[in-house]
C-alpha cells in the first residue's frame, strides 16, 4: 500500500515533466493528445529565435560566475562552521540561511531598494550577486554536515608531522571534501540556472532564459516554451549526470589500482 | 588544548568572514534599508526620505488589502498542509523502509531545475486547450472546454503543491531521521497502536521539523508571484501579486515595502498560532529529545 503511494507520489512529481518533453517533440502546435507525429521543429525554432539563444548565453555566464563566487565563499563558511563553537556558530548559521526562510519577493525587492539607492545600475552583475545570495545558504545546508562529519584530527596529524596549514588543507582536507563541494557547487549552478522570482527585480534589460521564457509564456503557448524548457533542464542535468559518471569512474580507477598494487605484492 | 582550540576558532572566524560580509551586504543591510523605505513619501512614483506611518496605515485600513492578504493565505495554508500530508508518507518511507537514496537525489534534481517548467505544464494540462478538456472532450462527457479549471486560486494551489512537495519532503526527511527506531519499537512492546505511536511519539519527536516544513512552504506559497499570474486570473489577486506591481508598475515602493513588513508580521502571527495550536493540542512539547 505504501509502497503504490510512493510510486503514486513519484508519478505526480514527474508525470507533467515527462508531459512537457513529450510535446516539445510534437510536430504540430496542439497540446494534447492523439498526438500527430514527432518532429524537432520546435528546438529549430529556440536555435533561429535570437533573444532566446543569447538568454541562455546569459544564462550560462551568470550560474558559472554565481557559482565561482558561491563555491568560493561557501566551502570558506561551512569549514568555519565545523571551527565555530557556541554562540558564534549558530548566529553564523542563522545567518546564512535566513534568505531561505524568506519568500524571493522580500529578497528581490530589498535588492532592488539596495542598488536603487547606491546608484548601481542593474545588469547581470546584480543577477549574479542575487543568485550568490539564494545559493549560498543552499550551498552551506548541502555541505555542512559532511565537513562537521569530518575529522578535524586528521588536519591536526597533519599539522603535528610537519605540514604548513596550507599544505595540510590542500593534501588532505581537500581530496576528502572535493566531492562534496562539487555536489554543492551543482546545486548552486541548477540553482541559479533556474531562478525566476528575485532575478525578475535585480535585472535590468539583459535577461536569463527563465525570465525570456516567463515573458514568452505571459503571450502565447508556444511548444516552442516547451523545447526551451527542455533544454534548460537538460543542462543542469548533463552536469548532474556527467559528475555522478566521473565520481564513478575516478572510484574504479582507484579501485584498480588498488588491486594491481596488491597482485603485485602477493607476487 | 585550550591553546589549540582558540587558535581553531580563530581560523573559524576569518574562514567566516566572506560569508558574513556577503549576508550583511546583501541580505541585511538591504532588509534594513526596505524597512526604513516603508516610512517614506512617494510624491509622482520618487520615494522621499521622511518618517510616516500612512503607507501601513494605508495597507491596514483597505478592505481590498486584506481581502487579498486572506486569499493569499488561504492558498498558502492549503498548498502547506497538502504538501506536508503528502510527502509525510514518502519521508516515513525513504527512512523506515528503504536505505536506497536514488529515489530522493532524483527528486531534489527535479525540484531544483523546474519551477517555471512546472507552472507552465499545469497550465498546459489545465488549460481550455489542455490535456482535461482535450480528454473530456474526446470521451465526449463535455461539448464545450471547461474554463473554470484554470484562472482560479484552485490551479494556482495545485501548481504550488506540485512545486513545493520535493521542498516539504526534505524537510521532513530530515526530522524523521532523527527519530530511532528504538522508540518506535519500545512504543510497540508496550502495546502502542501505529497511529498511537504516531501521535503520542514521532510528532511530538518531530514537531520541531513538521512546523518548519509547514511554515516554509507557508510563506514561499503565500508569497509566490509568479504562479497566481499565469494560473490564478484575475479572481486571484496575491499578496505577492500586489507588492511586486508597487515595485514594478504603479511604482509606489515605500507602500509595497509596508505592506511587504505587514505580511512579515502576519506570518510570525502565524507561525505563533501554530506552536500554540499544536501544544494545546499535547503534539508539541515545550521538550528537546535528541
Amino acid at each position: 500500500m505504501l509502497r503504490a503511494y510512493v510510486w503514486l507520489y513519484v508519478a505526480v512529481l514527474f508525470g507533467p515533466l515527462f508531459l512537457i518533453v513529450l510535446f516539445s517533440f510534437h510536430s504540430t502546435p496542439a497540446q494534447y493528445f492523439p498526438m500527430q507525429g514527432l518532429s524537432i521543429i520546435w528546438y529549430e525554432k529556440f536555435f533561429e529565435n535570437h533573444v532566446l539563444v543569447e538568454s541562455m548565453r546569459r544564462s550560462i555566464i551568470v550560474a558559472v560566475s554565481s557559482t565561482i563566487i558561491t563555491t568560493v565563499i561557501g566551502s570558506m563558511a561551512a569549514l568555519a562552521l565545523a571551527r565555530l563553537q557556541g554562540w558564534a556558530k549558530s548566529a553564523f548559521g542563522t545567518i546564512t540561511f535566513a534568505p531561505v526562510a524568506l519568500p524571493g519577493l522580500f529578497i528581490g525587492i530589498s535588492l532592488l531598494t539596495l542598488f536603487s539607492q547606491l546608484g548601481i545600475n542593474r545588469s547581470l552583475v546584480t543577477v549574479a550577486l542575487a543568485h550568490v545570495l539564494i545559493s549560498l545558504p543552499f550551498f552551506i545546508e548541502a555541505s555542512r554536515s559532511r565537513l562537521e562529519y569530518f575529522d578535524l584530527s586528521l588536519e591536526e596529524a597533519a599539522r603535528d608531522l610537519g605540514a604548513s596549514a596550507w599544505d595540510s588543507f590542500r593534501l588532505v582536507t581537500l581530496p576528502i571534501i572535493a566531492p562534496t563541494l562539487i555536489g554543492a557547487a551543482i546545486l548552486s549552478f541548477a540553482i541559479s540556472f533556474d531562478e525566476v522570482i528575485v532575478t525578475i527585480f535585480a535585472s535590468g534589460s539583459e535577461t536569463t532564459l527563465p525570465i525570456a521564457v516567463w515573458s514568452m509564456m505571459r503571450q502565447a503557448m508556444t511548444p516552442a516554451i516547451n523545447a526551451a524548457s527542455v533544454l534548460a533542464l537538460s543542462c543542469v542535468m548533463l552536469l548532474i549526470v556527467s559528475f555522478a559518471l566521473a565520481g564513478w569512474l575516478h572510484r574504479r580507477r582507484k579501485l584498480d589500482r588498488r588491486k594491481a598494487f596488491n597482485d603485485g605484492a602477493g607476487a | 588544548m585550550a591553546q589549540s582550540m582558540t587558535s581553531r576558532e580563530r581560523t573559524g572566524l576569518m574562514l567566516a568572514a566572506p560569508a558574513f560580509l556577503y549576508m550583511i551586504c546583501f541580505f541585511v543591510a538591504p532588509t534594513i534599508l526596505l524597512f526604513v523605505f516603508s516610512f517614506y513619501r512617494s510624491k509622482a512614483f520618487v520615494p522621499i526620505p521622511d518618517f510616516i506611518l500612512d503607507n501601513y496605515w494605508r495597507a491596514l485600513t483597505s478592505a481590498g488589502f486584506w481581502r487579498v492578504v486572506g486569499l493569499s493565505l488561504e492558498i498558502g495554508l492549503a498548498t502547506a498542509l497538502l504538501s506536508v500530508l503528502a510527502s509525510f508518507p514518502v519521508a516515513w518511507y525513504i527512512v523506515y523502509r528503504t536505505r536506497n537514496n536514488s529515489l530522493l537525489y532524483l527528486i531534489i534534481a527535479s525540484w531544483i531545475t523546474s519551477y517555471l517548467v512546472r507552472i507552465y505544464a499545469w497550465r498546459m494540462i489545465l488549460g481550455s486547450n489542455g490535456f482535461v478538456n482535450s480528454t473530456l472532450e474526446q470521451l465526449g462527457l463535455i461539448a464545450q472546454p471547461l474554463e473554470f479549471i484554470l484562472y482560479n486560486p484552485v490551479a494556482v494551489v495545485i501548481a504550488l503543491v506540485h512545486i513545493y512537495l520535493p521542498l516539504t519532503l526534505l524537510m521532513l526527511l530530515s526530522a524523521l531521521r532523527d527519530v530511532r527506531t528504538d522508540y518506535l519499537e519500545a512504543a510497540r512492546d508496550l502495546g502502542a497502536s501505529s497511529l498511537a505511536t504516531l501521535v503520542k511519539v514521532t510528532i511530538p519527536m518531530i514537531h520541531r521539523g513538521l512546523v518548519s516544513a509547514f511554515m516554509f512552504t507557508l510563506v514561499l506559497a503565500s508569497g509566490d508571484y509568479v504562479a497566481p499570474q499565469v494560473l490564478g486570473g484575475t479572481s486571484s489577486m496575491t499578496v505577492g501579486l500586489l507588492i511586486s506591481n508597487q515595485f514594478r508598475q504603479t511604482g509606489n515602493w515605500p507602500f509595497g515595502a509596508a505592506m511587504a513588513f505587514i505580511c512579515f508580521a502576519v506570518f510570525t502571527l502565524i507561525y505563533l498560532a501554530v506552536v500554540l495550536l499544536l501544544r494545546a493540542l499535547g503534539l508539541a512539547p515545550n521538550r528537546r529529545y535528541h
